[in-house]
């Protein structure tokens, strides 16, 4: 047995050691250059990316396929920066809820939330959240050639912005479009319809055409982003206006009523049997059942109808722009998750949120979430912010349901919109529950359309006047 | 010295005492904290406008909400329809609980599993349940309910959509779900009752029919008021159920007072008008149950 001497044992733990070393030494310097390479595109930017270095944030999102890609690009950000994001996920409803009574309490718990747009007035109203100009025309905070906002979709914005000022940033949006069942119109020789009268044609020729397709679908549940996010594209086709030059609620004007009616008829006579308690995915999936023949709704639908797997319409189906209202307009829903930053935030917090805002927004994040698979059978992102992104061919050969398919969505968000698609007010929560209920009790017969709206404008014009 | 004696003792006391306090000090400042500050805080609120959307006009409002709130015709419907729900699910609650705790109570083969499956309803979250209607029992054509509606020749019936078969459909729902509860409490009763006066009875009754209704109801009676009492309570503020199988609609067609307390609050932000309408809740649930108590004594 060798003697193991003082200065042996020495020399031998020294080479342990240095070995060691080496072996730490070498990964972490490739490490390094790996990151480089990984975040090349960041690191374009002009800005010190760990600047708040050691800084926690929590951010509230709802589940959906999306938000599942942004978690999972997210530790990303978090090696850039050095900033732990850490998420709470919780259905859309009750996540509006939880951030409202946050911001209310002040406890600052979520440092971001995917927010509805339409509840930025009331966030601006209560001073809860930043406006973000103070963020973007910091240079110590954006690179603002590279961030490159002007980039991102301009009716998203124009809808993130409360008089006149941004106060978020769109993350992932859709565009709501006229999706028909081609073998269907095919089987009848129909042509997609150009006017909403026309729609309502189709609707009425195809209903029942195989003894149980229903002849066409719209969002029938009661609740502020379900009947009201799609009646009120049909109010404003009708040349709806939500207020007068005075502020006086216009809701049962002849446009109101009108398209109310026509709203009525249709889901009435042609809708599937229990559509005054469908939203979105009740449509789409009844849509890809082969149950219902054509519907209007968000575009993000076209990721599970062309599944195969999921669905009996993919490769049949048609993607068209609304057909047009009376007024010749055509009117999509506008629509993105909006993340602001709490302004009940410590100063540093609100940096690091910024920076999270800004990374998940910027065109490499976009981009690289759009196309990333978080598991075998996820699907793409429709709704990236970007007008660069969706004239990219990567990303076009990616979303090519149908040759025209990228083209109809940048179509309708460039050219069918209205920032005023809902009254942006800070009661529109208020607004937004009434009408909701007049929608749905003229649909199911409660009240004839006239009466419902009647109602529901008297109410409105009660507590705008306070 | 002498006279140190009953202060000692006192002092002693007073200490055992203080240590008495300090043990259900944690537990009484942890009741207060999650029972009576929110029920104060609930009273306190109902005085003042808190109106999210707009903030600018917050401040005290004395009792403007409640003055408000008598004008309030979608009050007035959600207090129509808190009494009917209650009254009907209640009345059936008794009557199908006291059934079956008959049927039970007599005996039967498979008696014990018969005894689990009836129990099962009252297991569920409400939420579940209201779910699990909506989409497996309810749904047009597909829905269990729906398709035995329309294997028997009566055809699809529209369960959640039409305004009255949506009260209807939510009646069925709470009722299902909580007549396990009375059964329990009932069929307990009867098995407590004494054998000495139903034996009796047997002898000096003609048929069942009296002796349930002069030998036995009156021997459960205490258990009738308990049921009732307990039930309407719960009725009167039930909430997870009809929001998840109609979210209060079609329209407002199931929209009780609980519901429209929440939509006010929650939906429309305006948390000082909630308030004042869950104050009116919580009044209603108390006194009607103070008048059932008195009921019950004077009985």
């Amino acid at each position: 047995m060798a003697k193991i001497t003082r200065r042996k044992f020495l020399e031998k733990t020294a080479k342990i050691g240095g070995l060691a070393l080496a072996a730490n030494a070498a990964p972490a310097f490739l490490r390094h250059a790996w990151s480089q390479e990984k975040h090349a595109a960041y690191l374009n930017a002009q800005i010190k990316w760990r600047q708040v270095e050691g800084e926690e944030i929590k951010v509230l999102i709802t589940p959906a396929h999306y938000f599942n890609k942004f978690r999972a690009v997210s530790p990303q950000f978090e090696e850039l920066t050095g900033i732990k994001v850490t998420f709470d996920i919780i259905p859309p409803r009750e996540m509006r809820e939880k951030a409202v009574l946050d911001f209310g309490a002040g406890t600052a718990t979520y440092a971001t939330h995917t927010g509805d747009p339409m509840f930025l007035s009331l966030y601006e109203a209560n001073k809860w959240i930043e406006p973000l100009d103070d963020y973007i025309n910091d240079p110590k905070l954006t690179d603002k050639k590279w961030f490159d906002k002007d980039d991102i979709i301009p009716l998203w914005l124009a809808a993130d912005s409360v008089k006149g000022k941004l106060y978020a940033l769109p993350s992932e949006g859709e565009a709501t479009i006229h999706v028909f069942n081609r073998e269907l119109y095919e089987k009848k020789g129909l042509k997609p319809p150009a006017t909403m009268e026309e729609f309502k044609e189709t609707a009425k020729l195809l209903n029942k055409i195989d003894g149980k397709a229903a002849g066409a679908a719209l969002r029938g549940f009661r609740g502020a982003g379900q009947n009201m996010y799609i009646w009120p594209s049909l109010f404003l086709a009708w040349d709806g206006k939500w207020f007068d030059a005075n502020g006086k609620p216009l809701v049962n004007s002849e446009a109101g009523v009108k398209s109310l009616e026509y709203y009525c008829d249709l889901l009435q006579n042609y809708g599937p049997a229990g559509v005054e308690n469908w939203n979105w995915p009740e449509i789409m999936e009844a849509y890809a059942g082969g149950n219902v023949a054509q519907f209007i709704d968000a575009n993000s639908t076209a990721s599970v109808i062309e599944n195969p797997a999921k669905s009996k319409a993919a490769g049949k189906t048609g993607y068209q722009r609304w057909p047009k209202g009376p007024s010749g307009r055509r009117v999509t829903s506008i629509w993105n998750w909006a993340m602001s930053i709490n302004s009940a935030l410590s100063k540093k917090k609100k940096i690091a949120t910024w920076l999270y805002i800004q990374w998940l927004t910027s065109r490499p994040t976009q981009l690289s979430s759009a196309l990333f698979m978080e598991s075998a059978d996820a699907v793409v992102r429709t709704g990236v912010n970007r007008v660069s992104i969706w004239t990219d061919p990567t990303y076009r050969k990616a979303i090519n349901f149908t040759p025209d398919y990228a083209d109809v969505v940048l179509t309708t968000m460039k050219e069918d919109t209205d920032p005023d698609w809902r009254p942006r007010v800070p009661q529109w929560p208020k607004i937004g529950e009434v009408m909701a209920v007049a929608i749905q009790a003229a649909l199911v017969k409660q009240k004839t359309p006239k009466a419902a709206l009647d109602e529901a404008n008297a109410e409105i014009e009660k507590f705008m006047k306070k | 010295m002498d006279n140190m004696a009953p202060s000692k003792k006192a002092g002693f006391q007073k200490e055992r005492e203080r240590f008495g306090y300090a043990m259900v000090s944690p537990s009484m400042v942890f009741l207060i904290a999650v029972t009576t500050l929110p029920l104060v805080s609930l009273l306190a609120m109902s005085f003042f406008r808190i109106d999210l959307t707009s903030p600018m006009d917050n401040g005290w409002a004395g009792v403007e909400n409640y003055t408000e709130i008598i004008k309030d015709h979608r009050f007035w419907h959600s207090m129509r329809l808190t009494a009917v729900y209650t009254t009907v699910t209640v009345v059936l609650q008794v009557m199908i609980g006291l059934a079956l705790a008959m049927a039970f109570f007599r005996g039967f083969r498979g008696q014990g599993a018969m005894r689990v499956s009836v129990l099962l309803p009252m297991i569920l979250a409400p939420v579940v349940v209201g779910l699990s209607w909506r989409t497996l029992i309810l749904t047009p054509e597909y829905g269990i309910l729906d398709y035995l509606s329309i294997l028997m020749g009566f055809g699809s019936k529209p369960w959640l959509v039409h305004p009255s078969w949506a009260l209807v459909s939510v009646i069925l729902i709470h009722t299902w779900q909580w007549t396990p509860f009375a059964f329990l409490v009932f069929l307990a009763s009867l098995n407590a009752m004494p054998l000495e006066p139903l034996e009796a009875a047997l002898l000096d009754t003609r048929n069942s029919w009296q002796r349930f209704r002069f030998v036995i109801l009156p021997m459960i009676r205490p258990a009738v008021y308990i049921v009732i009492i307990i039930r309407t309570m719960v009725a009167l503020r039930a909430f997870a159920a009809i929001f998840s199988a109609t979210g209060g609609g079609p329209g407002t067609a199931t929209e009780i007072l609980n519901l429209y307390a929440y939509r006010v609050s929650f939906n429309s932000l305006n948390l000082g008008y909630g308030a004042a309408l869950g104050t009116l809740l919580l009044l209603l649930t108390v006194g009607i149950s103070m008048v059932f108590f008195r009921m019950r004594k004077a009985n």
